[in-house]
Formats: structure tokens, sequence, C-alpha cells
């Protein structure tokens, strides 16, 4: 990974890439050249990514003799550093990709543009300028990334801001409560698979989290209120609603939920008539099918009565997931000591962002886990799968996935139809 | 087959012919001339620490047993004193003690459960033959006595039923919007209390560290909820502090901090010191962020770990100090506090650390506190010399609470109360 000297860890870009290698380039920039191809300068629609793959698959041969390294910008640009003795052939493939382009005003009209289609440099004389222009390349590309990172959290954040609405009071709370009680919430009830994912992007299912959707819950109770405004007025909302998914579980399960599910509960409602009345419906089989979660802020606001209730369930049977774990709480808190069988941990860019002192961090933390334990979790785009992998997660729950499973079961669908189309 | 009695719970009639000790003297009394096969398991629930006897947890510890009492010829017999005592014929020993073995894991926490690996005493259960008569004659004696005991019992537990209705009326959202609109408006200033952090000396005499404001919950239970309990709900006590917060920082905002002679402390929530209220005492403080600690609970922290840590930093740059309280020192074994990064680290004596015994428990806690930095502990709700005796044999050297106020007096401060407008 290309280290910009200020001690900041950047991803492998092409920029970052072209960067490194120019700086490594400096003890052998003796008898070495440099040809700038500026794509960038075609119009938009002559820079496609056909074109430009196309355009660098010329450099191929003096790729794989070693005689030449390609770098292709995020601006289209095609950088190639050579040795000096393959000047020939470098001269013919720019010609050749000039000939792609020669009903681009880029190449049909270059005495009147403002850079030229090619650049050409000698490595030792032009090390310097090279070199600053490798680094402005860089630099520009961490800019890029950042602005769109940042648009996303800020589009994210604006669209819930919208969303949001009333702040919740104490007596809006209580009417919501009371509505609660009655209300049928069996369709607010959602589901989310956590699923391991192979190379393929194809996932697998090992378990679902059933989750009551406060964004409905609000949609249909209450409109224009902003339950999750403040975090305790919410979290003693979220005990009537785990009391609420108790006695619907209570009622529905066996038949209707397979396989190994996980929902929230508060220690409080672990430790109640709610949950007595709830475990003994469950047949002892099923309860290590069962997957308790809880949030670290509930755990030690009673440790005492944690330690108990944890004994208890993992001893029926139960299994304990901590959830909600991020960077800085993952290694504040010990797990182990808490005697936790499964934790889950939210993705955030943060994560990647943190350089490779963090990957190292959490990928040693996950190979102590041991296998499956670790679940990332809020993962709505690949990045996140991505990352998951590349520090040894093998668990993955989120949008993302889901997406994932509606394409898997298209696909499923699909060949359904072919072989039934080819057994006609 | 048996029936589970209820005697746990403070409920029923005081007559003495039903309490379940006389019940199961009825039996013995019937068991005795035919006692082939009968044994007894009496298990002392009574001797464990008294944050483990609480009412669910010893439930929850008596339906350990249904899955025996309802195979075999066993009934159980929950006792006034919370002990639980198991009358079976012709059980095999080895079915008993798989559900003793688990309700000792129930109970790992607690000094009782230990086996102390050089004797067989097991001071968790005792166990009786009852066709030896020796045995019988043993036991009969033991629950005669503990039957006198549960009269006198029942008599407190009437009593403790009037407490009870004292405390009131659990904290609901319903009842919290009032309490917190009527808070809102009150004068809080002559309800506020403050409490010396004392620094012991091994040679005697101590130093001030800081004295810590706070607005006395039991004041504000008298003028603003009379028969609510402010603590049914963590959650929603915390809500209850964001208002106070507020009313705390209006009256030491008119503060004369620049003639204040000993630091002070105070509670706040992170959203407070987050929020325009803090920042017109910062203004009020000036240059003075030396002589002013700012205390944030456990549960608030774990809440928002980012917002925590941002909140400390920005305190701690401006010269202010910062305390992690609410803690069990238990809860030492389960996280890094030296991850808190804050000045203080307060850990909460209370009675369950009796200390009468050399445990394991006390070593490990030593080390615990050695390796949090034993310098950044302050013992807090030092209510007796004895508090003071375990902290120091645990490394602390910081103390808080009544028995400290008394110190303080004794030790004779003869400075001017910190502030004029604070009662002290």
């Amino acid at each position: 990974m290309a280290d910009s000297g200020d001690g900041k860890k950047r991803l492998p870009s092409q920029e970052n890439l072209l960067l490194d290698y120019v700086r490594r380039l400096e003890k052998h920039k003796v008898g070495r050249k440099v040809v700038h191809l500026h794509l960038s300068g075609l119009r938009p629609f002559n820079r496609r990514d056909q074109h430009i793959r196309t355009a660098a698959g010329n450099f191929e041969p003096l790729i794989g003799d070693m005689t030449g390294q390609l770098f292709i910008l995020k601006n289209a640009d095609l950088f190639f550093v050579y040795k000096g003795e393959a000047q020939p052939q470098v001269e013919t493939i720019v010609q050749k990709i000039r000939f792609l382009f020669d009903d681009d005003p880029l190449v049909a009209e270059e005495d009147k543009q403002p850079l030229p289609f090619a650049s050409w440099h000698d490595a030792d004389r032009d090390y310097e300028s090279i070199l600053k222009m490798a680094q402005s390349y860089a630099d520009a590309e961490e800019k890029r990334q950042t602005a769109v990172r940042s648009r996303m959290d800020a589009r994210a954040a604006l669209r819930a801001k919208q969303q949001q609405g009333e702040p919740l009071t104490p007596e809006v709370l209580a009417r919501v409560e009371t509505a609660l009680e009655r209300a049928d919430l069996s369709n607010l009830v959602r589901r989310q698979f956590i699923c391991a994912v192979d190379a393929k992007m194809v996932p697998e299912q090992h378990f679902s989290e059933l989750f009551i959707s406060i964004k409905d819950l609000r949609e249909t109770l209450l409109p224009g209120v902003n339950l999750v405004a403040n975090r305790w007025l919410f979290q003693h909302l979220t005990e009537t609603l785990d009391r609420r998914m108790l006695s619907m579980l209570t009622k529905t399960d066996g038949a209707s939920i397979s396989g190994e599910i996980s929902f929230n509960v508060n220690v409080a409602t672990i430790l109640s008539k709610d949950f007595q009345i709830f475990d003994d419906n469950i047949a002892a089989s099923r309860r290590g099918q069962m997957i308790i979660e809880l949030q670290k802020e509930d755990i030690f606001s009673n440790l005492s009565s944690y330690l108990f209730a944890r004994e208890f369930v993992q001893d029926k049977g139960y299994r304990v997931c901590l959830d909600g774990m991020a960077l800085d709480s993952i290694q504040l808190i010990n797990r182990k000591r808490l005697g936790i069988d499964l934790t889950k941990l939210v993705w955030n860019p943060e994560l990647v962002d943190g350089g490779d002192e963090v990957h190292e961090m959490l990928a040693n933390l996950t190979r102590d886990e041991g296998e499956g334990r670790l679940i990332l979790t809020r993962c709505d785009n690949r990045e996140a799968i991505d990352f998951g992998k590349s520090i040894g997660i093998t668990l993955f729950q989120g949008r993302y996935v889901e997406s994932l499973i509606a394409e898997d079961s298209r696909r499923r669908e699909l060949l359904r139809l072919k072989r039934r189309i080819e057994r006609s | 087959m048996a029936e589970w009695g209820v005697a746990t719970t403070s409920m029923g009639g005081g007559d003495a012919d039903t309490t379940e000790e006389s019940l199961l003297l009825d039996r013995l009394n019937r068991i005795q001339n035919n006692a082939i096969g009968y044994f007894a398991v009496h298990a002392h629930l009574s001797a464990l620490r008294p944050n483990h006897k609480q009412p669910h947890f010893i439930d929850i510890a008596a339906r350990t047993f249904d899955t025996l009492i309802d195979s075999a010829d066993a009934t159980l017999f929950g006792l006034t004193n919370k002990d639980l005592v198991l009358i079976c014929r012709e059980v095999p020993v080895d079915d008993v003690d798989s559900i003793m073995e688990k309700v000792r894991g129930l109970f790992s926490e607690d000094p009782l459960t230990e086996m102390d690996e050089d004797s067989f005493e097991d001071r968790f259960s005792t166990w009786y033959d009852l066709s030896n008569r020796e045995d019988f004659a043993d036991f009969f004696g033991v629950i005669t006595e503990l039957a006198v005991e549960a009269e006198q019992k029942l008599k407190e537990q009437a009593q403790q039923r009037d407490q009870e209705k004292q405390l009131g009326d659990p904290l609901r959202p319903g009842n919290l919007a009032e309490i917190n609109q009527k808070l809102a408006g009150m004068r809080v200033a002559d309800m506020i209390k403050r409490q010396a952090c004392l620094q012991v000396r091994t040679g005697g005499g101590g130093e001030l560290i800081f004295y810590e404001l706070f607005i006395s919950m039991a004041e504000v239970r008298e003028r603003v909820a009379p028969d609510i309990n402010l603590f049914a709900s963590p959650w929603l006590f915390q809500y209850l502090t964001e208002t106070l917060d507020r009313r705390l920082l209006a009256v030491l905002v008119e503060e004369e901090f620049d003639e204040l002679q000993d630091p002070l402390s105070i509670n706040l929530n992170v959203s407070t010191v987050l929020s325009r209220d803090f920042q017109n005492l910062h203004r009020a403080v000036g240059s003075n962020a030396h002589k002013v600690v700012v205390e944030f609970q456990i549960i608030d922290i774990f809440a928002d770990l980012k917002s925590y840590s941002y909140a400390r930093d920005s305190l701690q740059e401006r010269g202010y100090r910062v305390v992690v309280d609410g803690l069990n020192p238990l809860s030492l074994s389960y996280f890094e506090p030296a991850g808190l990064k804050s000045d203080f680290i307060k850990i909460a004596w209370g009675p369950e650390f009796t200390g009468d015994e050399e445990d394991r428990r006390i070593e490990e806690m030593r080390e615990v506190i050695a390796a949090a930095g034993k310098d950044s502990m302050i013992l807090g709700r030092v209510d007796s010399e004895k508090a003071v005796k375990w902290g120091l044999g645990l490394g602390v050297s910081r103390f808080q609470g009544f028995f400290i106020d008394k110190l303080v007096q004794v030790i004779g401060r003869g400075r001017q109360p910190a502030t004029k407008k604070v009662a002290s």
C-alpha cells in the first residue's frame, strides 16, 4: 500500500499504485521512459470503459514480458512506464491507439487541443515532474473518494432527517405503549438473513433475525413522530417491543418459522414472567436453534442480572449474541469473559479507513473468536462484504445480503425454468 | 406428583399453619414412620449475597426443578428465608445432583457456590438421608428453627409491604411527563447537596480531591413525585436526569468560579455536555476548568461510545477532568476501564462486598484495579470503616460516601463551604 508520508495509509487505487511505483522507480529511472496518454481529453462517449480497456489491451505484450507497467487512472488517462529499448514498439502501440480514436477531436484536431494525445517523458531527466504529477493524481483521487463517501453519508443523513419528524416525548411514548399492548404487530415483524457469502457472491443462509420494523411501526401507529430521537425513551420503548415480540413468538413458533432464529431482548425481559411463558412453550430441542441478542448498555446497566440471565438461558440451550458492536467498543469489552457466543459488528467505512493497523487488529480478533462467531451487519454495499472477507469474517447481514439472496433466487428460478423447457 | 409452593414472595396470609415451613413439617411427620427411600436436599440460597437473592432469581432457580418434580416423586418447598428444600423418594441421586449443578451454575458468581478443593465441605447444599434416624432428627430440628424464624419473617414482610407501598408506583412514560414538567419549572438550588471525595493517606489525614454536587433524589421525590418509584426503570430515570442536568447547570452558571477554593464535580449526560447549556457554563467557568470535574454514568457512556469519546476529549482539552461513574466493581473484569481514558473511575461499595473471607475474588479484583490504574479509582457509597478497609486492601486510596463526610468533619477542614450559593 502506498504511504503518502504523512502517516496515512491509503486504499490501493491505480493512482496510489502509480505513486508507489514512481517512488520506487527513482532507483531505476535511468534508461526508462514514460508515455502519458491523455484519454481524459476524449469526448465522453468515446471514453467508455470498453474503449479504455481496448486501448489498454494494446500494451499487453509489453506488460507480459515485463518490459513495462501500465496504470489506468480514474480519469481514463493511461500511464505506461517502460524500458527505453522498447521505444519503437511503444510508438507503434500509441499509433494503434490513436487510430482507435481517430474520429475524436482529441486526435482529429490535436493542434487545437490544450493537451496532446500523448506526452513522452524520460524518467531520468523528468523524474521530479513525473513524481509531482503522480502525487497530484493520488491526492485528487483521495479527495474524490472522501467526497463520494461523505456525499453518500450526507445524503443518507438528510434522508433520515426528513423521515424523522417530531421527537418522541413521554406523553407520546405513553400513548404508543398503550397502543402497542393492544395492537397486532405480527405484520410489522421483519426477517433478515445472516449468510455466508462465497467468492461468486452467492449467499448461504445460516440463520435469520426477527425484529419489529421501527420505520413501519412509526408509519402505522405514529406517522410524524421520531421514535428514536431520545435514546432513553427509545430504550424503554424497546422493552415493550421485546415483550410483544416474545408473545408473538410464543404463539407462532414451531409451525411458521423454520430454521435458526435470533431476536432482541432486554436482560430485564429475560428475567420476567413473559420469558418464562415463552420458554415453557418452546421444545427443548428448539431452544438450541434460538439466539438471544443483547445490547452492551443493557448488559452493563445491571451486570449481576446479566450474568445470571446468561447462565440461565445458555444452560437451557439458547445462545447469546452481543449486538451493535463498533470499532471502539469491540476493543473495550471482554466478550469472552462475558460468555458471549456470537458478536455482531456493525459495518462502517471507518473500519476500512482505519488502515493496516486496524485491519490487522480486526483480523486477529476474528481469528481468536473462532469460525463463524463474528457477524458483520448493516452491510449495505459490496465494499462491506469484501472488507469482511479480507479480515476473515464469514457471516454477513444487511440490505446488500438481502439483495444477493433475491438475485440468487432469481437465478435459481431461471435455471428451473430452463430445465423445464429442456425436458419438454 | 408434587406441588410447588410459593413462600418466596411477600404474599399470602400470616397464618402459621400455612407457611411452607409448616407444610414441610407436616410432611416430615407423615414420612417419619415409613421413611424408606426418602431423602432431603436443603439448598441454602439464603446464604447468597444480597444482590443474588432477588425474587426473580430465586423463582428461576426453583423452576429448574420442574422437570424433576414432573417426572419423579419429588416435592419442592420454597422456604420463607429463600432456602429451597427438595423431598425425594426413590429418586436417583445423580438426577438430583445434575439439577443441583444447574442451580449452582446460576449462582456461579457467588462465593457460596465455590467448592473448596481440599475439603468436601459444600456450603451451598446439605443432603439428609431421612431413613436414617439421626439425619431425620437433624433435619427436623433445622426446619423447626426455620419455622420459628419464618413467623418472625412474616411479620417483617408485612412491614416491608407497607414500605413498598411507600416506594410507590413505578416511573412510567405516563407519569414521567408530568414529573418532567414540574422539574423543568422548579427551583432546585435548595435541593443541591454535596459530598466530599477524599484521598486517604496511610499516615492518617486526607486531601480533598473534589466535592460532588448533586440534586438529592429523595427531595425531588418528595416535592415532585411523592408516590412514584423513580428508580423503577433505568432508562426513564436517565431521561429524567437530562432535565435535572439543565436545572443544575442553571444554578451553577451563577457561581463565582474565580473564588472557588475546592474543585467540584457534577453528574451530566453526555448529551448535555454537547449542548448549549454546557456552553453557557463553560463561559462562566472561564479559566477555572481545572476546578471542575464532570461525571458520566456508564450506562450513558456505553449507549454511545463515540459521543462519549468526543465529549471527553473536548472536556479534557479545555482542562476539565472526567469521571466514569456507576460502576459495579465486578464490571472492571469485563471491560478495559483504561480504554475509557477518563481521569477517574468511580466504583460503588455495596453490602455484597463484605470481605469477610479472603476470596480469590479479592485477589482478582486487586489485580484488575492495579491493571486499570489504582490511582484513578474512587470508591463511592462508602458507609463504614469496613468499606474503607476493603478499598485500601485493594489498592484504592480515594473515597466518597456518608462515612467520608463524617471523616471530613472530624479532620476539620475549617474552611468555608466551597460556594456561598450551594448548600452543604
